[in-house]
């Protein structure tokens, strides 16, 4: 059966392995950081900037929540929203290295580091996202390890060696 | 947790709470960091293999923070009551483990609990214990939604300084010498 949403993107027989995606940018302000502390992550530091400056992050900085969403937003717009992708199993080794600051510029890139075809699911891939977030200084930010599931064009195809 | 490290235990689970989604704040949310079409489509979204909208795994995750800040607000106040002083709890350095088991739909309730899995004193944070937690998400069919394992610090309520570690923090503490420390 075929998904007219997805019919016309890249499958997981498009991708390769070592690919690396660049991701734009973004320029977090001081409303960004409370709008999302409110309503996901109200600790003190993160919605006053009196707090925020005697607290360890030194000064306002994103929730490492907001961090982790709008780095997954870059993706959606470089990559998730040309694929056939089929929702998310879940990520390991989130680090978060750095706050990111009011008026920081967040960017990064991210490699695919694996690509496997599903043993239970012949129509899903699963491929491997990593997260290389940094500042507009190029410092580290964030890493972290995504896996998801990516339509598989021919599911009748046989099962190649897994790409490592 | 607002527990002092010496009062952690690694059996407690500690029930933090529930959030009914709506399928308007799947869609917001979604929209601003997540939008693929079965996040924020809900006609499209009958298309993918979910069958229907589903929330994004990572709105699910933030609002079971916020679930987890709710909780730790409210005993630091039940603490206070019985005249006790609560913990503090440090920033998370990570998260070393989240899988996505089953999906959130619109009108789903989902619990989530807490309990820690491992605890040590921090090397590189005198003063400081470090926590593993696992936090697992369950819907009304107790089937599990998400289960992560995060790592946080903790304060130790009986740590006693030695005169060269108070020496250094009270520097960490001025503004001037941060700035050295950040570079």
């Amino acid at each position: 059966m075929t998904n007219p949403i997805t019919k016309d993107r890249l499958h997981f027989e498009d991708l390769k392995v070592s690919e690396v995606i660049q991701l734009g940018s973004y320029k977090i302000s001081k409303d960004d950081i409370i709008n999302f502390a409110t309503e996901f992550d109200p600790l003190p530091f993160h919605l006053d900037e009196a707090v925020a400056k005697k607290s360890l992050l030194g000064g306002l900085a994103s929730s490492g929540w907001q961090t982790a969403g709008l780095s997954l937003r870059m993706l959606v717009d470089e990559f998730l929203s040309k694929i056939a992708g089929m929702g998310g199993l879940g990520f390991d080794n989130l680090k978060w290295k750095r706050p990111l600051m009011k008026n920081d510029t967040l960017t990064g890139t991210v490699t695919i580091s694996s690509l496997r075809r599903s043993n239970s699911h012949p129509e899903m891939g699963i491929v491997v996202l990593d997260f290389d977030m940094r500042n507009q200084k190029d410092q580290g930010v964030m890493t972290l390890s995504l896996t998801n599931l990516v339509e598989v064009r021919d599911p009748t195809a046989p099962f190649e060696e897994d790409a490592a | 947790m607002t527990l002092w490290f010496e009062d952690i235990d690694t059996h407690t689970v500690w029930p933090l709470g529930e959030y009914t989604f709506t399928e308007e704040e799947i869609i917001r949310f979604a929209k601003r960091y997540d939008p693929q079409y079965f996040h924020t489509d809900p006609e499209a979204a009958k298309h993918s293999h979910f069958g229907g909208l589903i929330a994004s795994g990572w709105h699910t995750v933030s609002v079971g923070h916020k679930v987890m800040v709710d909780f730790m607000f409210a005993h630091d106040e039940e603490l206070k009551a019985k005249g006790e002083e609560p913990g503090v709890a440090g920033p998370s350095p990570g998260v070393n483990k989240m899988e996505f088991k089953a999906p959130v739909r619109s009108g789903d309730t989902i619990r989530f609990d807490l309990t820690v899995k491992n605890m040590r004193k921090s090397n590189s944070l005198p003063g400081w214990g470090l926590l593993t937690s696992v936090i697992s998400a369950y819907n009304e069919q107790d089937e599990l939604v998400y289960r992560s394992e995060i790592a946080s610090f903790s304060k130790l309520r009986d740590y006693k300084p030695k005169l060269k570690e108070r020496v250094m923090l009270a520097m960490a503490a001025m503004p001037v010498f941060r700035k050295l420390l950040r570079k």
